[in-house]
């Protein structure tokens, strides 16, 4: 029995420090944690929008670290959100004018919140509030500006209805703009299968501002990138009259499908034999991998 | 306890399981029995649980530090290193934990359980307690049960905690992700019910139960002979290995 005192201990150790590791993983590594230290100052600053910004997230000047968002919390007044950042004692020059902005580092990458220093001359202190802020810009809205057609024409003053017939819309569909030298003059208001004639109606708001369109224009559907959306696009022709309301554009193209272009570029190298490629106008940089 | 040699795989298997089925009936029985022997579970506890610490804490602290070094290589394609700490924390606490926990804890404690009652059997001290009127279950059976019971989460605990202490050394000290970012990604995306609760401890806590059941069967079970002691040791091995990740399949379809 001298030898109990000894497992026994050790037995209580090891509970204890089985203890201690769950209550470390419980406390610190889940949303239980959250608590900051060292020497720090916080500021104050609202946002419109904080995206996936989250509690510990660096904040950075220049792209170096300088604190932490200690906390971020809901104005149910303003709908903005308060985010407290604790920065570090050491940076404490930071002026009151600064801009404050929520980046995200990489695409797939976590958000940060970056400081711009401003040219003032006073430097904001604890508890202080940096009041110029930028939200961050949600994914959509970037790719949205990025790839989207450049938005529809504002309708100001009132629109005008041309329509439209295709064999094939794509994915057009109502909201999409209508563009004349690349410039949005209005919307699509409809797009409709016609029952009889088996092709697609598409009922184009042309805004009254644009009253000079020759009548024998052309529409035609494009897509704005490779994976943009699709819009519809005017190309004036030669014709003194003018479009009125309800009147009907009668060449169109339709829209290309993905499908069919990279049928057209395979079949073209392959079937058409010694003239490939150079006939038609369209280079065809690689040669036919081969047949289909 | 033991069988006639049976030449059917397949009705030995089933055999096997049922046996050990209702070995676990008389060895939950024989809990009461065993508080007679608390100090029995005690040094037992010590035996399977702080004697494992080592081979725990090394074992967790290099899968921590490969897990992190292998995520890192991978995540810097996407340009979202930042999610290391995440995925460590989620993958350990989820999976590595409880499995590789138990798997080092069968082959380190299950196999001395199953050797230490099999000699015992081969030695017929099993037989000298009956004599003595010693419940053999309560007294060598339930205590080594219990102690694989309580030792197996809190092994895991540890396990993880080192994993996760691995994890932060590659990833922030020695890889240069950001601090904050490790632990902010880690706190935001773990949660306490389904990842420490459900993942940690039910996981560990079903895993320890299957090991030690084996074990203590595979020790009672074992043919009194010194080749018999090898196979039974074997089989502890072999059979808490699929057990445990037959179980955490179970399991994770179960909890998740």
């Amino acid at each position: 029995m001298s030898q109990r005192p000894s497992y026994a201990v050790g037995t209580g150790l090891f509970i204890l420090l089985g203890f201690a590791a769950l209550v470390y993983l419980a406390t610190q590594t889940t949303s239980v944690a959250n608590v900051h230290r060292g020497a720090s100052y916080t500021v104050t600053t609202h946002f419109a929008d904080v995206g996936q910004l989250k509690e510990r997230s660096p904040v950075k000047v220049a792209g170096v670290r300088v604190g932490q968002v200690q906390s971020i919390a809901l104005d149910p007044a303003s709908a903005q959100a308060d985010v407290v950042l604790a920065i570090d004692k050491n940076f404490n020059k930071i002026p009151d004018d600064s801009v404050v902005t929520i980046f995200t580092s990489g695409l797939l990458g976590d958000q940060y919140i970056g400081i711009d220093y401003g040219s003032s001359k006073k430097v904001v202190g604890d508890g202080g509030t940096l009041a110029l802020s930028r939200s961050s810009q949600p994914l959509e809205a970037m790719l949205g500006k990025f790839l989207g057609s450049g938005g529809a024409a504002d309708n100001l003053g009132g629109t005008y209805a041309v329509s439209a017939r295709f064999t094939n819309v794509g994915s057009l569909s109502a909201g999409a703009p209508v563009k004349m030298a690349g410039v949005a003059i209005g919307s699509v208001q409809s797009v409709e299968a016609d029952p009889v004639k088996l092709d697609a109606k598409v009922t184009l708001a042309i805004d009254k501002r644009y009253n000079h369109i020759p009548n024998d224009s052309s529409a035609a559907v494009f897509t704005s990138g490779l994976i943009g959306g699709q819009y519809v696009a005017i190309q004036p022709g030669g014709s003194p009259d003018n479009l009125k309301n309800d009147d009907e554009l009668i060449l169109t193209q339709s829209a290309m499908q993905l499908e069919d272009l990279i049928g057209k570029f395979l079949v073209n190298g392959s079937s058409s034999g010694d003239k490939s490629g150079s006939a038609s106008g369209t280079p065809s940089p690689t040669p036919p991998t081969g047949k289909k | 306890m033991s069988a006639r040699p049976m030449r059917n795989p397949l009705l030995q298997a089933l055999a096997q399981i049922g046996g050990c089925g209702l070995f676990l009936l008389t060895l939950l029985a024989a809990i009461p029995r065993s508080f007679k022997h608390f100090r029995e579970t005690v040094r037992q506890l010590w035996f399977v649980g702080a004697m494992s610490l080592v081979i725990i804490m090394v074992c967790g602290l290099f899968v921590g530090l490969v897990l992190a070094l292998q995520l890192y290589y991978v995540l810097q394609i996407f340009g979202g290193t930042a999610a290391s700490g995440m995925v460590v924390a989620l993958a350990i606490y989820r999976e590595l934990g409880p499995v590789v926990t138990a798997l080092l804890f069968a082959g380190r404690a299950g196999t001395s359980i199953t050797a230490e009652i099999g000699l015992m059997r081969a030695t017929d001290q099993i037989a000298a307690m009956e004599m003595m009127a010693v419940d053999p279950v309560a007294y060598v059976g339930t205590p080594r049960f219990l102690a694989g019971l309580i030792a197996m989460p809190l092994l895991c605990c540890v396990f993880c905690a080192m994993g996760i202490l691995g994890g932060h050394l590659v990833g922030v000290t020695w890889l240069g992700i950001d601090n904050g970012t490790f632990w902010s990604n880690m706190t935001a995306a773990v949660n306490l019910h389904t990842d420490i609760v459900n993942g940690i401890l039910l996981k560990s806590l079903a895993f320890g139960a299957a090991v030690s059941l084996i074990a203590v069967y595979q020790g009672f079970t074992t043919p009194p002979t010194s080749e018999g002691v090898a196979y039974a040791t074997t089989r502890t091995v072999v059979a808490s290995s699929i057990a445990i990740l037959a179980l955490d399949f179970v399991l994770t379809a179960f909890l998740m």
